[in-house]
């Protein structure tokens, strides 16, 4: 890692932290988004090829999890935890994992924040919804979750932006859900 | 051995029947030439709708297509190819389709151009592109307000987006830009008295930016805030009523900003009578979840399960509500669960909404009733643009 990315990861992470605070403060007045309770109904395809099941034809892409009882939940999944305010393929299921993006893509530095509750340990963490760049839409596990998603007019908590932005190639590929930290507690 | 017999019965039977039926028809059809290519008329009807296919699954081959709504079949006209999170434009007087689109010199890799490509509605060829400079074309689920015309359509407003945001001007006569307007805070483009537009600002107020005669910003204005982002926000895709504008909120209020002068004038903003049926209540939820027809009626996607989080969930009724009275119309229930709505602008408007599945359902506007279905339009039926 560069010098460069080192300063910008470290700029993004806290940015994110300040941005999640204010928002914890100002956005949602300390509401927290539950664990993956909703049912997921996302705007396009989603909707009728069952999000992030795999397709309409009753087969699914095989779970994938962690192993670590901290971390529950199948990453192949649009109910995964940490997707409370994902958009887009989840790289899960294109080649990389819900904090890796798939081989021969890159991760965008930049990208839109989210704060998830953890169902086992009841921590909020703020989580940064990284793209992933470089080859066409993976095309697996289409996932739409919009708490506390934001329209255009508040770029940094909204998921309908292409953030393939300070990557060599601006072409989406698929979305990680990383975890930047555990969001600060408003005194 | 009975089944050579068999086929030996039925060709028989088979050659009997084409000299019969060849003597029905004296004559065979006519050769027919090739090449032969269609052609559109240059005026489109009031009955057609620009469908934009953002095609989720393979993103640098969006498209649109142009269909005909009101048509017993041949419904859908023609496509328009709208690129990488692309825009699409139709003038209402030049005959001239906008779409701003973004392409890699290795589809996936290498140089980055964005273009403003230019296409004849007659032809739907295209006749020129205009190169945007600095990679900078915001990219995002496509919004309608990210290009725009002014200018008595002279003039396009490209929204950028870096994540810096910015606009440029570009003469589409001269084929050239003409500014780059830098816009921090501040998202798309709203066309704004004769020669301007506002955009709306994270901090819940709107700039209006009027142009100078070279396309240089001038006088700007900043309202107050009225957009409540945090609890209520706007949708971005307002339902356009000559210039007035008319947003649907998160929660089901509608406001109204004129656009006619020089700086953007809020109208004031009234919440949509509730209903009966909503569990927990109704909210609007899509995409393109506001529209209006020629009378000035507005028609809302709604979602009867609305809550924090539902406002891209789609719906399953359209609600008709006239501004002036700020009341429900009428409901109109959905066949099917759907993403965006549009209304033509015809004498006796359609209805017509897109489906998660690429297919469109038509309603007649003034009754609510069903009239039909055109099958596999697109992939992803985002935003739809009637004639006008």
């Amino acid at each position: 890692m560069s010098r460069l990315d080192k300063f910008s990861e470290t700029v993004t992470r806290q940015v994110a932290r300040a941005t999640s605070r204010r928002s914890l403060l100002t956005l949602i007045g300390g509401a927290i988004t539950g664990a993956a309770t909703l049912p997921v109904l996302p705007v396009a395809r989603a909707q009728t090829h069952g999000g992030g099941h795999g397709g309409g034809s009753g087969d699914h892409i095989a779970p994938q999890t962690t192993g670590n009882p901290q971390d529950p939940g199948d990453q192949t999944q649009c109910d995964y935890w940490r997707y409370c305010a994902i958009d887009g393929f989840l790289c899960s299921c294109c080649g990389g994992t819900a904090s890796t993006c798939p081989p021969g893509t890159e991760m965008s530095p930049i990208t839109w924040i989210g704060t998830c509750q953890n169902p086992a340990d009841n921590r909020a963490y703020i989580i940064s919804y990284n793209d992933c760049c470089g080859k066409s839409s993976c095309g697996r596990c289409l996932c739409n979750r919009n708490e506390r998603d934001r329209p255009m007019v508040r770029p940094q908590a909204n998921n309908d932006i292409n953030w393939c932005l300070g990557t060599s190639s601006a072409i989406y590929n698929c979305s990680t859900a990383v975890i930047l930290g555990v969001a600060l507690e408003q005194k | 051995m009975q089944c050579i017999a068999r086929g030996a019965a039925f060709a028989l039977l088979m050659a009997s029947a084409s000299v019969s039926a060849a003597a029905d028809y004296p004559q065979p059809l006519a050769e027919e030439p090739v090449p032969s290519v269609a052609e559109l008329p240059a005026d489109y009807p009031d009955s057609w709708v620009l469908v934009h296919d953002l095609h989720f699954n393979s993103l640098p081959d969006g498209r649109a297509a142009v269909v005909d709504v009101a048509a017993e079949n041949h419904h859908v006209r023609g496509q328009i190819p709208v690129a990488q999170f692309g825009n699409i434009l139709p003038s209402t007087t030049r005959g001239e389709i906008y779409v701003g689109e973004t392409f890699l010199s290795r589809l996936t890799r290498g140089e980055r151009t964005d273009v403003i490509t230019i296409w004849d509605t007659k032809t739907l060829a295209p006749k020129g592109e205009i190169i945007l400079p600095g990679a900078k074309r915001g990219l995002f689920v496509t919004l309608r307000n990210s290009l725009q015309l002014t200018n008595d359509e002279k003039w396009a407003l490209v929204f950028n987006f870096t994540p810096g945001s910015s606009v440029t001007v570009v003469d589409l006569d001269g084929r050239k830009i003409l500014s780059d307007i830098e816009l921090p805070g501040c998202s798309l483009v709203y066309p704004t008295g004769p020669r301007g537009f506002t955009s709306l600002c994270a901090d819940g107020t709107m700039t209006s930016i009027t142009l100078d005669a070279a396309g240089k910003a001038g006088e700007t204005v900043t309202s107050s805030a009225f957009n409540n982002i945090d609890d209520d926000p706007l949708f971005m895709t307002p339902a356009m009523v000559g210039k007035t504008a008319w947003f649907a909120s998160f929660k089901g209020g509608i406001r109204g900003i004129d656009f006619s002068g020089t700086a953007a004038r809020d109208l004031g903003a009234f919440q949509i009578p509730t209903q009966p049926g909503g569990e927990p209540e109704s909210r609007p939820g899509g995409w393109q979840v506001i529209s209006s027809d020629r009378a000035g009626r507005l028609y809302v996607l709604m979602n009867p399960k609305g809550g924090e989080g539902s406002h891209k969930d789609g719906g399953t009724e359209a609600w008709v509500i006239d501004p002036a009275t700020r009341t429900v119309v009428r409901r109109i229930a959905l066949k099917n669960h759907s993403v965006s709505i549009e209304a033509t602008q015809q004498a006796a408007p359609l209805l017509v909404a897109s489906r998660p599945d690429g297919s469109l359902d038509v309603y007649d506007a003034a009754s609510g009733a069903f009239v039909r279905t055109i099958v596999d339009v697109a992939h992803d039926p985002m935003t739809m643009t009637a004639s006008r």
